[in-house]
């Protein structure tokens, strides 16, 4: 009879044990997809930086703002001293 | 004896009451049970249906991120950016006059094309396929039953025209159509997976059943393409073509130890990023357009024969002769040359002259020369619809089509072709494999012609920019050798028109060969359209640009009070 007893005991203890982790791991797992979701909006966030940066650094850009706001020009002849 | 009965009938009637009492709880119970069960399947019976569909476990598409193609200084060419697409169910639609009117807005819909879609008897119906996520997060906000909105990948070229033809695009299913996005579709899409999980009422997923499919990102894809090259290209061909009012223009830049294509542009193009493409621009004319390619091919001859001990370089040539007879056609040179040496055939680039060289030589000989210099046979490089132009196998050659060959017509070559053939000069007499993809250090070459003969070559080719036909290809500081092409076009009909292609294929610098760059103007008519005067400028602007960017060492002399001199015409039938 005492046999039984604590071996029902011990039962409950595992039953109970078994719920916890299968909660657990649940609890985990969600958050390791929260994660994943996470790290694909970072992704996303990367490609649109890259994207921008790209712009930012067009030839076409680098042109236009060193001709116009830098007031750049190829020197001509008389600007140009031959250093031997 | 009375009192023990009386005992006895007192406690069968308390428990009759005990049996009817629990026999009353009993049923009670069991009635509860009964109603419960009622309430479950029956009155309740859609909802835990719902509840346990939600709990259920369900099959999910795993996205596989397409490859970015990126240039050798991982500047991107293409990418695929997250946009929004919005559906509706108008079976389920409920939505208010005002809410229209915000939702056509935010749509970009007219009123009239809304009402259209939403009165439409499906139960999917879609109002914008590639809606931004900010403009898509604001329609959500409106907060209508029946729509709904799905995220999406859509590809994006940040340099818009400049790679178009290069890089090609993608339909709207992300299927690459045209270019590199069509060529290595297969590696850039990579693979979508498939998975089952467990959601809980909240939507959360709390447990993955199994791996059906694992997803498989598309690879980047590294090009060797320099985008600040294939710029200066772009905007050099677009400058040429507009000034001389040209139907297109083209032109590759190689680096002449590895074969690397650093930049492949042409002019028209198009931005791959709209829906609104021009058919007629579409192709990559580099590699999918052929072209007689004329005096360009002179070299080669000259190659052959010198190759061949037909001649020597001080061999002294008699063009005296005003024209010659190729089979129905005259061919001539623009000035009366008189005798003049090899290296001056070249730099004056004398048809009667490459002709009478070539007549030394054997057919089959300077057949496999052309060949060998990769002529009429593709250059393999990783892209679609290469052609392989067109050389006649010698067997079948007649004497005209021996003589047409010594000064680039009967032939057909794309300018990929041509500015591969040029590597075996920048290589003392090796050619290159050319590569679209960024490969590390020089590439292992094939020799075509002897070490002797490919620096008499170059020499006789940095006499032409220096002195002959392509002034306008000078660079500043910088030994440049090359040869100019003028070559009438081939009409419809098979005869030759009165409109022109004007090429030319240089190496810079001579001390040193760095790049070989071929430039090709298709039917200039406007100024001139001889190849040293229309392709010569775009080929210095791009080849000054490259030994700017790349830190070549200057080997010529600075040219400060450079008078503008008058350009000599090249040779034409």
């Amino acid at each position: 009879m005492r046999l039984n007893l604590t071996l029902y005991i011990i039962l409950i203890f595992f039953a109970m044990a078994t719920v916890n982790s299968e909660h657990q791991y649940r609890n985990n797992f969600s958050q390791l997809d929260v994660e994943k979701k996470t790290m694909l909006e970072l992704k996303d966030e990367k490609t649109k930086l890259e994207v921008e940066e790209s712009d930012k650094s067009g030839n076409q850009r680098i042109q236009t703002i060193a001709l116009e706001k830098l007031k750049m020009y190829t020197p001509n002849k008389k600007e140009i001293k031959v250093i031997r | 004896m009375i009192n023990t009965r009386k005992k006895q009938q007192e406690f069968f009637e308390l428990s009759k009451i005990r049996r009817r009492f629990v026999l009353l709880i009993l049923l009670s119970l069991f009635f509860a049970l009964f109603s419960r069960a009622i309430y479950v399947q029956g009155i309740k019976k859609d909802f835990y249906q719902k509840e346990a569909k939600d709990r259920s476990d369900r099959t999910i598409k795993l996205h596989a991120y397409r490859g970015k193609i990126i240039d050798r200084n991982n500047n991107v060419f293409a990418v695929s950016t997250p946009i929004e697409e919005i559906t509706v169910n108008p079976s389920i639609l409920v939505i208010t006059a005002k809410q229209k009117n915000k939702l056509a807005g935010l749509l970009s819909l007219s009123r009239g094309e809304l009402e259209r879609r939403l009165q439409k008897k499906k139960e999917f119906v879609y109002l914008n396929r590639q809606l931004s996520p900010k403009k898509a997060a604001q329609v959500m906000a409106l907060n209508i039953p029946g729509i709904s909105s799905k995220k999406k990948y859509k590809r994006f070229y940040p340099a818009k025209e400049i790679s178009a033809h290069l890089v090609g695009f993608t339909g709207i299913d992300g299927d690459g159509l045209e270019g590199i996005e069509y060529f290595s579709n297969k590696l850039l899409a990579g693979e979508p997976g498939k998975t089952r999980i467990l959601k809980d009422i909240s939507g959360r997923i709390v447990d993955k059943i199994q791996d059906v499919k694992i997803p498989r990102d598309g690879q980047d894809i590294q090009l060797s393409i320099d985008k600040r090259l294939q710029y200066t290209a772009y905007r050099a061909l677009e400058k040429a073509v507009e000034k001389h009012a040209a139907i297109s223009g083209s032109a590759i830049l190689l680096d002449a130890k590895s074969g690397e294509i650093l930049a492949m542009t042409n002019y028209p193009s198009y931005n791959p990023n709209t829906k609104l493409k021009s058919k007629d621009f579409l192709r990559n004319r580099v590699i999918t357009d052929i072209f007689e390619p004329g005096s360009t091919i002179k070299p080669i001859s000259v190659s052959a024969a010198l190759e061949s001990k037909s001649i020597m370089p001080h061999s002294i040539i008699d063009t005296t002769a005003r024209y010659y007879k190729v089979g129905r056609h005259i061919v001539r040179d623009t000035h009366d040359h008189g005798k003049i040496s090899v290296a001056e055939v070249i730099q004056k680039s004398s048809n009667i002259g490459a002709i009478i060289i070539g007549d030394k030589v054997e057919s089959k000989y300077l057949w496999n020369t052309l060949n060998n210099f990769g002529l009429g046979k593709k250059t393999k490089v990783s892209f679609p619809g290469e052609v392989t132009g067109t050389l006649k196998h010698y067997k079948n050659w007649r004497k005209t089509d021996h003589e047409s060959a010594t000064f680039g017509y009967g032939m057909s070559t794309t300018l990929i072709q041509l500015a591969h053939s040029y590597t075996v000069f920048a290589n003392e007499g090796k050619i290159k494999k050319v590569s679209l993809l960024k490969t590390e250090g020089p590439s292992i070459g094939r020799r075509v012609i002897s070490i002797k003969t490919s620096n008499q070559m170059l020499k006789m080719l940095e006499s032409v920019v220096k002195d002959g036909t392509a002034e306008h290809a000078r660079v500043n500081g910088y030994r440049v050798a090359g040869k100019t092409g003028t070559s009438k076009k081939l009409g419809p009909d098979g005869k030759y028109e009165d409109t022109y292609i004007g090429s030319f294929v240089g190496i810079a610098p001579v001390s040193m060969p760095k790049f070989v760059i071929a430039v090709m103007i298709d039917a200039p008519s406007e100024g001139s359209y001889y190849g040293g005067n229309v392709a010569g400028p775009v080929f210095s602007t791009l080849m000054a640009e490259a030994l700017k960017i790349y830190s070549i060492p200057q080997d010529g002399f600075l040219e400060i009070d450079k008078q503008k001199r008058e350009t000599k015409p090249d040779s034409i039938i």
